[in-house]
């Protein structure tokens, strides 16, 4: 799966979460950018993101995360090792 | 009060139990709310706008979705995250109500459980109906 096809998909996810069809979001969108985007959203991020992608994350890998590229990036770790 | 702990609990377990709304639960629901709707206090109203009599509040039939995850699934160590629920059909004082529970979903990661819930009438009908997202500590 292609970097760019994790993103489009992490796009909506974000947009299903804020529940917000125009949501806009870049590789450097973080948590100071979205208002709604607190620890319970987070978890809802999550949570869908494994069910999206049938990956699980670990709570040491999460807490490293800082924007959206970074979830992109560990997506795509995960999804590659799964292959 | 159960005491579920998280890995006690699979996909499928369900728990219910039943309530019967009364006259003072709605008075002490409006006096406590401030929620002063003739739908839920005058029968003349509500029969006006078509419904059997005085409408039972939407909010206090969902009350009974915190008693059943917070006393039956999983009980004691429940923190609610979200609650999505519907109303479907009025509830009426008096009426005998049904609220059931099952587990549709768990997140091992963050140790939450999805309950897919339901409360029924005397009749079985399906009053309301929930979905809760729910956290284990």
């Amino acid at each position: 799966m292609s970097r760019e096809t994790i993103f489009e998909e992490v796009v909506d996810i974000f947009r299903e979460v804020f529940d917000d069809e125009e949501l806009e979001i870049n590789e450097e969108t973080c948590s100071d950018d979205i208002e709604e985007w607190d620890s319970l959203e987070n978890i809802n991020l999550i949570v869908l993101m494994e069910k999206t992608f049938h990956i699980k994350f670990q709570i040491a890998e999460i807490s490293e995360l800082e924007n959206v590229g970074d979830m992109v990036n560990l997506i795509k770790k995960k999804v590659e090792e799964n292959e | 009060m159960n005491k579920y702990s998280f890995e006690e609990l699979s996909v499928g377990h369900k728990e219910n139990f039943t309530a019967s709304v009364s006259e003072e639960f709605v008075a002490d629901f409006r006096k406590h709310t401030g929620d002063e709707n003739p739908l839920h206090k005058d029968s003349d109203y509500a029969k006006n706008k078509g419904f059997r009599d005085k409408v039972v509040f939407g909010m206090l039939t969902a009350s009974y979705y915190s008693t059943l995850v917070g006393v039956y699934l999983p009980g004691e160590r429940c923190v609610i995250h979200e609650v999505n629920s519907k109303f479907k059909e009025p509830v009426y004082v008096g009426d005998e109500l049904t609220i059931s529970g099952e587990v549709v979903e768990k997140n091992e990661l963050f140790r939450l459980i999805t309950v897919k819930a339901l409360i029924r009438n005397q009749k079985g009908k399906i009053v309301s109906k929930a979905k809760i997202v729910l956290e284990i500590k």
